[in-house]
């Protein structure tokens, strides 16, 4: 590091996020190194580095001999200032580097409200926003992770976007880069042709031509190739005991958001929530074997030191060997001190067996989410989870002498009534209800149970993704309604802010015409609009109806079943008559049985997939 | 360099060695330099626990709910300043060569951080009482008489200087917590060096950065651009009362 970035870092807080030097991060060689590739996470150090996909990522590039990948995140509120004041440009962890020293800029895109990060960390290292501004010289922009499903709010930014697993399709796009950097035959228009022309999963926004309806809707996505697909449909690893995983990490010394070990022990979701995107686009299901996940348990936890293990996957309690998982771990977690930890449960799977093997976790507090208030709400949006469950759940912890719950919910969802909101807080009531009622609880402690609730935002592709979000108005009403009714002492209330909400929805549902506003959002300096202190609605607001967006329009509005959608340009591997199913389903009050009950032909099993529950398709 | 990485699995390990009676003490010396001057006192706790975890070496644990490695750090070292003579107490259950446990260290750490001596200590953190620091000052118009100045401003009595404290600010002099001062002016690197014995006492404790403040507050020096000037500091002995070498 050289001594005048040493001078800034002590007038910053935490200056351990921008030093480095972490034990484990990748150094090479650049002499040896034909890309480099600059793993950009658009939000603090502590949250990217918790990301599991960016850890996989990371390791699988590094493993490619003649590519560099290394890190960036996005620097904090303070350390801009010093950078700008003293004209530093944004640099990458491991050399140091400018960004404009590499081949390839990735950004994953993990919430919609990071765009803006995105958008600061490129003007941050000097780099045109826009795709078209950036010539033969420039680094790559490529885009990916969960939010690449629907790319065309950021389209106008990035010259590709990875659809789906990237471990694969990533070292893809580098190689056939250092192929044509060697045969002399680089240039950027050719390179994006035959990305999209050769490597599936890669969609190039700039090669489709968007047209729109006096309405403002889409009329239809144009390729201005024959030789490139007209949807593009989304990777996936297939074998997730053969798939890549990283057998070390690199080491923070800073606390950071999930210090662990992370164990991903499958891929996918059987439940279909139908408010969940990760239900959706994750699919189809695809299980480790405990015998891989055990040995790539023990395997992390010597390369780490790490004492603690968490499984990690959408639903864990689902998994359909988690009893020999964890009694494989436990042999050998306890004499060496670590403790296991499960992020969600699922109050229909959890039971007095699993809450002991996990007991080692020291928290007082297990969190389940069960959405909705009344059965009806909760059969709308097909959460098949009873009442009788969570108590029952909830009964297992107060006997073990917990005495802390927290419940997730959601209020704006399609159908809702005040009744099903007053049933959020007849619920809470009625665990700490259980609790009294429960014999062996901890006399000591009185319960405390949080209500957490959340705004309903429609996502793509999910069988939600047509519904109109609630307004403002509406939102806020709600939440007052519910505050109101939360009379028990012993619940606590804490709700999302619908503002954020909104801008998310706007965000999610978007097509292309919103890079325009996001791109004046930058402009105006906006950043860390998933902080609370620094998101400004009304700016917000300003913003986009400045660019021209009404942010009705995309929130507020039932869009048309029959309606070309943005995203319609990426295949997810789950059919849209599969969705428009469901939410006739929803509609109905009709639940849908899980995937290991009855296949409901979602379609994703076109996707191919080792240890799924799915039925093999013809593909 | 560092040594080979060698791999022992913990319990393998365990069952190879004689178990003690009582946990020994051991002392670790070591460097944390270059990057690793940002990581604060806390996070080098959890990382020196990760790193005992990794390197196999049968640390001994508290016994109980939540058994933790028993780790003590010699004097704090503040953020911003690097060290080449940090000391760590730490108890082992199995008697093990010293070089072994030294390079088992050295195999989980970096060349920003790693041990250099490992031994059996014979002395208490409480009778450090003084550290030694250098200091690497870089100024535009750097000189030898530049470094007379400093070296002035440094040996003025009293040096008062505002300190800020948890209750608020308050003015001290410093002159008492410094042992001795000198400063030169290097011709080579361009930079003013200065050395300087500190008290290091639990009770009587000057921060290194306090010199920085009295020449930025006397001299106005190094509160500019830090691309024109900037400076270092690193921590490079510990000392007794009588300033000899602790070990």
């Amino acid at each position: 590091m050289n001594r005048n970035i040493s001078t800034i870092l002590k007038a910053v807080s935490k200056p351990g996020r921008y030093s480095g030097g972490e034990y484990g991060q990748i150094i090479k060689n650049k002499d040896e190194v034909k890309a480099r590739f600059a793993f950009c996470f658009p939000d603090t150090y502590e949250i990217g580095m918790s990301n599991l996909g960016m850890r996989i990522l990371y390791g699988k590039l590094n493993e490619e001999k003649d590519i560099w990948c290394e890190r960036v995140y996005t620097p904090w509120l303070d350390m801009q200032e010093q950078m700008k004041e003293h004209g530093i440009p944004l640099r990458a962890c491991e050399s140091g580097d400018e960004l404009t020293a590499f081949d390839m800029i990735g950004f994953t895109l993990q919430y919609e409200m990071s765009y803006t990060n995105v958008l600061n960390m490129l003007d941050l290292a000097g780099i045109p926003l826009r795709s078209e501004n950036r010539d033969d010289s420039m680094p790559l922009i490529i885009g990916g992770g969960p939010c690449a499903y629907n790319p065309e709010p950021v389209a106008d930014f990035f010259d590709i976007f990875n659809i789906g697993e990237g471990e694969e399709m990533l070292p893809e796009l580098c190689r056939l880069y250092i192929k044509m950097k060697d045969e002399g035959r680089y240039t950027k228009a050719e390179y994006l042709h035959e990305a999209a022309r050769t490597i599936e999963g890669i969609y190039v926004p700039s090669l489709y031509d968007v047209s729109y309806n006096e309405d403002g809707t889409v009329k239809e996505y144009k390729p201005k190739y024959d030789d490139i697909p007209r949807s593009i449909r989304k990777r996936i690893m297939t074998d997730m005991d053969k798939s890549y995983f990283p057998k070390k990490v690199v080491m923070p010394y800073i606390e950071t958001v999930h210090d662990r070990v992370m164990l991903e022990v499958f891929r996918g979701c059987i439940r279909g929530c139908r408010f969940c995107q990760a239900g959706i686009v994750y699919r189809p299901v695809r299980e480790k074997t405990p015998e891989v996940l055990n040995e790539q348990a023990k395997c992390l936890f010597e390369s780490t030191g790490y004492d603690e293990i968490s499984l990690t996957s959408l639903s864990i309690s689902d998994y359909t060997e988690l009893e020999a998982l964890t009694d494989m771990l436990l042999e050998w977690t306890d004499e060496n001190m670590v403790s296991l930890s499960l992020p969600s449960l699922r109050v229909d799977s959890f039971t007095k067996e699993l809450m002991d093997k996990i007991a080692s976790v020291r928290s007082s507090s297990l969190t389940f989410a069960p959405e909705a208030g009344t059965q009806r709400m909760r059969d709308v949006i097909n959460k098949n989870v009873r009442e009788e469950d969570l108590l029952r759940a909830v009964n297992v912890a107060f006997e073990a002498g917990k005495n802390k719950v927290k419940l997730y919910f959601m209020q704006g969802l399609p159908t809702e009534t005040y009744e099903d909101l007053e049933g959020i807080s007849k619920l809470a009531s009625s665990v700490v209800d259980a609790y009294y009622k429960c014999p062996t609880r901890n006399k000591a402690r009185p319960p405390q149970v949080t209500i957490s609730v959340s705004c309903f935002i429609p996502k793509p592709f999910t069988p939600f993704q047509w519904v109109a979000q609630d307004t403002i108005e509406m939102l806020e009403e709600k939440q007052k309604y519910l505050g109101s009714k939360v009379t028990d002492r012993k619940v606590v209330y804490t709700h999302h802010d619908a503002k954020v909400s909104r801008i998310e929805a706007v965000l999610a549902r978007g097509d292309r015409k919103l890079s325009a506003a996001l791109e004046l959002a930058c402009k105006e300096g906006f950043k860390f609009d998933a902080w609370d202190e620094c998101f400004d609605y009304d700016k917000w607001i300003s913003v986009l109806e400045r660019s021209g967006i009404d942010p009705a329009f995309y929130a507020n509005r039932e869009f048309g079943i029959d309606e070309v959608l943005p995203w319609d340009i990426i295949d997810c591997g789950v059919t849209k008559e599969f969705l428009i199913r469901e939410y006739r389903n929803a509609l109905g009050e009709k639940t849908t049985p899980n995937c290991r009950e009855k296949c409901s032909g979602c379609g994703a099993n076109r996707l191919g997939g080792e240890r799924s529950c799915c039925p093999k398709s013809a593909k | 360099m560092l040594s080979e990485k060698r791999k022992i699995t913990r319990p393998e390990l365990l069952r190879s060695l004689p178990e003690l009676e009582r946990p020994i003490t051991l002392r670790i010396k070591f460097v944390k330099v270059g990057d690793l001057q940002y990581i604060s006192h806390l996070d080098l706790q959890r990382t020196f626990n990760r790193v005992l975890m990794r390197s196999g070496l049968p640390v001994w644990y508290t016994k109980g709910f939540n058994p933790h490695a028993k780790l003590v750090f010699s004097t704090p070292l503040s953020v911003g300043t690097q060290s080449i003579c940090e000391f760590l107490d730490l108890k082992m259950d199995r008697e093990m060569p010293l070089d072994d446990v030294k390079d088992m260290l050295n195999a989980e750490l970096t060349d920003q951080m790693y041990a250099t001596e490992v031994y059996i200590p014979e002395t208490k953190f409480s009778d450090i009482a003084f550290c030694e620091y250098e200091y690497e000052i870089y100024t535009e118009n750097s000189s030898s008489e530049f470094a007379e100045n400093i070296e002035a401003v440094l040996k003025t009595s009293p040096l008062n200087l505002v300190k800020k404290t948890k209750s608020g600010e308050r003015e001290i002099d410093i002159t008492s917590l410094i042992n001795s001062v000198s400063a030169e002016y290097d011709a080579q690197s361009g930079a003013v060096k200065i050395r300087a014995v500190l008290s290091a006492g639990s009770d009587n404790f000057l921060n290194p950065e306090m010199l920085i403040t009295a020449l930025k507050a006397k001299l106005g020096i190094l509160s500019g651009d830090p691309m024109q000037e900037n400076y270092s500091i690193v921590r490079t002995k510990a000392l007794t009362s009588d300033l000899r070498e602790f070990h």
